[in-house]
């Protein structure tokens, strides 16, 4: 079996990387957390690092330079200047790239979701703006996903399945320009980019508090056209063992949570 | 009065200023006290008088600064020393790892778990969101210089009431847009760091209303290897600063903290209060956490109250050494700063490192890598002398024991027990629904849901048992939090806060005791086992006498209970003068209680599971209503406090552990606020089901709050192995079932819908809030 | 050298959640007669360059960073 090196990416502000390494490392592979500088030279030489090295890139979430100027945006504006063609590369060689909360934020600024154009957009087309709420939002939600065809993230979640990951965010509204809204929506789904929508527990697609944010269509996660980079508000590695569902104590036991498939899934496409 | 004539200005390119104390008579100690914002008593004064004098030399501005700093009760805790040393220091059940900034208890073979609680009430009532989030940030602190990874935080708040209409004491803020403050600081800082928080407590009271309380707690993980103490390693290591620049702001913090709160407060404070900044904060964790465990230092200490002046001189003592300082090498947030500025600011976001010289450049490297400034300033000499020099020059150099054998009171205190002198007056109640839903919807009982959902309390991915219990976006309350903190291993850890400022105002004894058996029945009731404490002592100005004897009796309770359970108490805090020209907070002893659980997999909830299982009440109920909540809703008066039996606690909590471990018990909740009827209600909220029970006394029984007790669902198979294991006081309640409680007394029947109860509990913060 | 002043606002339609909760603080400090309150972001950058390259680089520095095209506007003004 091949040995799969995954990058799990930080700057100032990131504080999801532990359980991000966490939940690859429970599948199986080993995970290194990787400072931004060490990917551009900025550091000791023997901290130095290459991204084409790895398999996977992971982006954790957190408030990445404190989410300061917009969330993410200082961390994407960091990568982009710095390491655009190393990126490009990495998503065209068809390597897996997972953004969660902050995670995806930064993909969505990067231009590298929904990124219906081609690899990376110039400027972001999409935005992750203030939840209806006007709150941060910690709460339990239930994700259905809707992909149709194949991607490498979905392959140990069946269509149409339910998976409870825990929401965790101030700003995880999904929107496109007002104008465009319809339109990019429609083109999103015609190119199967919608991988999860909140759902109550019947299933169904319902308002808050079951979508904390008030996303567009109740999109909670989305894929580039060819299915190999991933953004997504909720958090799978939070609910790596079942002790950190919300409601464990009620139902049967069983040791998994629903978070590992979705880094199961990941791993299983690289080897 | 004009004291110019004891101010010598030397004769250097920078400020600095002798100062004639030996000329100075005790009418002008007085007011060079209060003029330089010292907050040193005349006695105080008169000690470093004398000891300069014997010096045959003048103090600097730097050196009597550095003292009031490290004299101020803040620092010192002159008042409350002797007190805490009789009843709580050196509790030692072998456990204990450090008592240092933070206590820090062994956790299992290879980790120890590090914890300490704190108030940062005046500046929190000055400046909310700033005085919240830099109140996180110096906890933070406290646990991450002990080595520790930090891994949830503990926040139990105190305000006025959130309607309050009538006036306000001078300078006071409304309570709502305190609570507003407060929260959101805690929010945005506490998740910008990305630790947890996953516990607190909002409690509402007239006292408050001049004086909010802001108290925070944070708990952390640390391999014993890399446990570190508070002190250099030895002469010749390097002191290195790292972490945020140093400003004005934060400058005499802790002598404001020392001092009663006014209306001219807020303008003469804004400089002692100090603004957070998380994204410092946070990659001073990493780098901080990196150089320790790659072993590359030998002591670190954050610098809080009083700055550089208390972290240098304890430091070099603790390692049995001195120090040499250049402090014109700190870095500035903004030039101009004179030497005692530097010397006393409490800006956020610093540590202190001492490193051997070998591991400087590695050290200095690593914080570069995260963008973090780290500098070194000074230097481990033999001697006993902190010398700090400006430029070159000589700016200040005092003995150790001389600046930190801080002053030590026996003060005069009176002992008073309203419960016993007040004639108990009970009031007349309505109906038990009436009263249920009006004791759900009181804000010390409602939902606290619009609060912590806006913190993050599953950061890290180790929370287990979250502050909401039960089905998705509708759980009840949970006693105690679970955090697992760490991904391999399945023990975990149980945080749960016991404080009642009521009980303690009416018998502090009483009530010190019952905020250790709060503690200690929130972490029995989710299958843990108490383990140790800390604590945060808020009470008035220790010059009063009953003030002073307020805090005496609730710690002697405390330490009294604490020493029988043979549970250490290794951290803890004490803030003082927290009132107002309008009178003194309640006597307020906040308890952070952690527990040791061993399979996080066996934990249980407060959430109602399944119908037709039967409901237990375990303790034994008595007529104590001093205090109570239903007490203070409609108007009674005194009261007999409810009392803790401490062989009868020690007993419960054995047995139900026991029972737990068998797997007898399907949902616990701890008898609390509200009593009996409430503590029903949020169980059957969590698990959205209803059920009935009977009691042959008055509805009176079931809101009473005595302590060390529980209610328990039992399968019906399990009823006779449940009462088998147990020879404390048990009660058959009734049985869960239906969409309603149904209660029946001796003299009535009562029936309310749970969407009723729901209605009032989870509604009355977010209508109080708008 | 010039100062440019960039200021980020939403475009109009999206909903200004900073703005109605410092409305609600404001009120809350006694402040009965306000209308509306709507958050608006500044940046201050101090240049050294000539005026026409600075307000070049200021737009590109939006478009790099400073907004985000789907919910903000922006605008530079120099002095």
């Amino acid at each position: 079996m091949k040995h799969v090196k995954v990058c799990v990416l930080r700057i100032e502000g990131t504080n999801c990387e532990d359980e991000a390494a966490t939940a690859f490392a429970s599948v199986g592979v080993s995970p290194e957390k990787v400072h931004l500088k060490q990917l551009l030279g900025q550091c000791p030489s023997d901290l130095k690092r290459d991204l084409g090295s790895y398999d996977i890139l992971m982006l954790p979430g957190g408030f990445s330079a404190g989410d300061y100027v917009r969330a993410g945006a200082i961390f994407a504006a960091r990568m982009k200047s710095g390491l655009k063609k190393d990126i490009v590369r990495f998503v065209e060689d068809g390597k897996p790239v997972i953004g969660v909360c902050n995670g995806f934020q930064i993909l969505v600024e990067l231009g590298l979701l929904p990124a219906m154009d081609g690899t990376m957009s110039e400027a972001p087309e999409a935005a992750l703006y203030t939840n209806d709420s006007g709150r941060f939002e910690c709460r339990p939600t239930l994700l259905k996903q809707e992909k149709r065809g194949k991607s490498v993230f979905t392959s140990q979640i069946p269509k149409g399945s339910v998976v409870m990951y825990p929401s965790a965010h101030a700003e995880g509204k999904l929107m496109f320009p007002r104008a465009q809204q319809k339109k990019m929506l429609e083109r999103l789904l015609e190119n199967d980019q919608v991988v999860f929508r909140y759902v109550d527990p019947d299933g169904e697609h319902a308002g808050y508090p079951w979508c904390p944010n008030g996303s567009l269509h109740n999109i909670a996660g989305i894929c580039n056209p060819a299915g190999n980079v991933l953004g997504m508000m909720p958090h799978p590695e939070r609910v790596l063992k079942r002790e950190t569902h919300p409601d464990w104590t009620r139902v049967k036991w069983k040791e998994d949570g629903d978070g590992l498939s979705i880094f199961r899934s990941a791993v299983q496409s690289v080897r | 009065m004009a004291l110019d004539h004891l101010f010598f200005k030397r004769d250097v390119p920078f400020p600095l200023v002798d100062i004639d104390l030996a000329k100075a008579t005790d009418a002008e100690l007085k007011v060079l006290s209060k003029d330089m914002g010292l907050s040193l008593s005349l006695d105080e004064m008169r000690r470093i008088r004398d000891h300069f004098v014997s010096l045959k030399r003048r103090p600097t501005d730097v050196e009597l600064e550095s003292i009031a700093q490290a004299w101020s009760e803040h620092c010192c805790y002159k008042s409350s020393k002797v007190i805490l040393r009789e009843h709580i220091f050196g509790i030692d059940n072998g456990k204990v790892l450090s008592r240092g900034d933070a206590g820090v208890m062994e956790f299992d073979d290879e980790y120890g778990y590090a914890l300490r609680i704190e108030s940062h009430n005046h500046p929190s009532a000055i400046e909310p969101y700033g005085g919240a989030a830099t109140g996180i940030g110096g906890i933070v602190r406290d646990v991450l210089c002990m080595g520790a990874q930090p891994i949830a935080l503990v926040d139990p708040l105190f305000f006025g009431p959130l309607d309050h209409k009538g006036e306000l004491p001078a300078g006071a803020k409304t309570p709502k847009y305190l609570v507003s403050g407060v929260v959101a600081g805690i929010r945005d800082y506490g998740n910008r760091i990305g630790i947890p928080t996953v516990c607190g407590g909002l409690y509402f009271d007239e006292s408050y209303l001049g004086n909010c309380l802001v108290n925070v707690g944070c708990v952390g993980i640390v391999k014993k290897k890399d446990l570190r103490n508070n002190a250099v390693g030895g002469v010749g290591d390097y002191l290195i600063l790292c972490g945020g620049r140093t400003g004005r702001d934060g400058i005499h913090g802790v002598t404001f903290a020392s001092a009663e709160l006014s209306s001219k407060s807020e303008d003469e404070s804004r400089g002692a209060v100090q603004l957070g900044d998380p994204i410092t904060k946070e990659p001073l964790i990493h780098a901080c956490l990196e150089v320790n465990s790659l072993g590359l230092i030998n002591g670190m200490k954050d610098l809080g109250g009083g700055g550089l002046s208390c972290v240098v001189g304890e430091m070099a003592l603790s390692g049995g050494c001195g120090a040499e300082v250049d402090l014109d090498k700190v870095p500035l947030k903004e030039s101009g700063l004179a030497p005692w500025e530097v010397w006393v600011s409490e800006s956020q976001e610093r540590m202190m490192l001492a490193a051997s010289e070998k591991n400087v450049k590695r050290i200095l490297d690593l914080f570069a890598m995260w963008d973090v400034d780290a500098t070194v300033i000074g230097k481990v000499v033999p001697g006993k002398h902190v010398t700090l020099r400006w430029q070159g020059v000589q700016v200040f150099q005092v003995d150790l024991d001389f600046l930190t054998k801080g002053p030590e009171y026996c003060r005069p205190c009176k002992i008073e027990t309203p419960s016993k002198t007040i004639k108990e007056v009970r009031p007349l109640l309505p109906d038990t629904k009436t009263v249920l839903l009006d004791l759900l919807a009181d804000p010390n009982i409602a939902s606290k849901e619009w609060v912590f959902r806006m913190y993050d309390h599953e950061v890290r991915g180790g929370t287990v048992v979250k502050p909401a219990s039960g089905m998705m976006n509708l759980g009840g309350p949970s006693d105690a939090t679970v955090i697992k903190p760490l991904p391999d291993r399945e023990r975990g850890l149980a945080l749960a806060l016991g404080v009642n400022p009521w009980f303690c105002g009416l018998d502090a004894y009483r009530g010190g005791m019952a905020s250790i058996d709060e503690a200690c029945r929130n972490i029995i009731a989710v299958g843990g086992y108490p383990d140790s404490f800390t604590d945060c002592l808020n009470f008035g100005n220790p010059e009063k006498p009953e003030r002073l004897g307020e805090l005496k009796q609730a710690v002697a309770g405390m330490g009294d209970l604490a020493r029988f359970l043979n549970l250490p108490v290794p951290s803890g805090n004490v803030s003082l003068y927290n009132e107002t020209a309008k009178g003194s907070v309640l006597p307020t002893p906040t308890v952070l209680g952690l527990g040791i659980v061993e399979d996080v997999r066996r934990c249980i909830t407060t959430d109602l599971k399944k119908e037709g299982n039967l409901l237990f009440l375990v303790g034994e109920t008595k007529e104590e209503f001093g205090g109570s909540a239903v007490y203070r809703r409609y108007g009674a008066k005194g009261g007999v406090v409810p009392e803790v039996i401490p062989e009868r606690l020690k007993r419960s909590m054995d047995e139900m552990h026991a029972a737990m471990k068998k797997g007898l018990i399907r949902s616990c909740h701890d008898v609390s606020d509200g009593g009996i009827a409430i503590a029903v209600a949020e169980m059957c909220l969590g698990g959205d089901i209803g059920a009935e029970i009977k009691t042959n006394y008055e509805s009176w029984y079931l809101f009473s709050e005595s302590n060390t007790r529980w209610i328990v669902e039992v399968e019906p198979s399990k009823e006779k192995e449940f009462l088998g294991c147990l020879t404390i006081p048990v009660t058959k309640l009734g049985k869960i079932g239906g969409r309603s409680l149904r209660i029946k007394t001796e003299v009535d029947r009562t029936r309310i819908p749970l969407k009723e109860m729901r209605k009032a509990w989870s509604g009355a913060l977010p209508k109080l809030m708008g | 050298m010039v100062v440019a002043e960039i200021r980020i606002e939403l475009k109009p339609g999206v909903a200004d959640p900073e703005g109605k909760n410092t409305k609600k603080a404001l009120e809350l400090l006694g402040f009965n007669d306000i209308k509306g309150v709507r958050s608006i972001k500044m940046f201050e950058i101090e240049m050294d360059a000539d005026p026409a390259v600075a307000r070049k680089e200021c737009e590109e520095m939006c478009r790099k960073l400073l907004a985000n095209p789907v919910i903000q506007k922006f605008r530079v003004d120099l002095r």
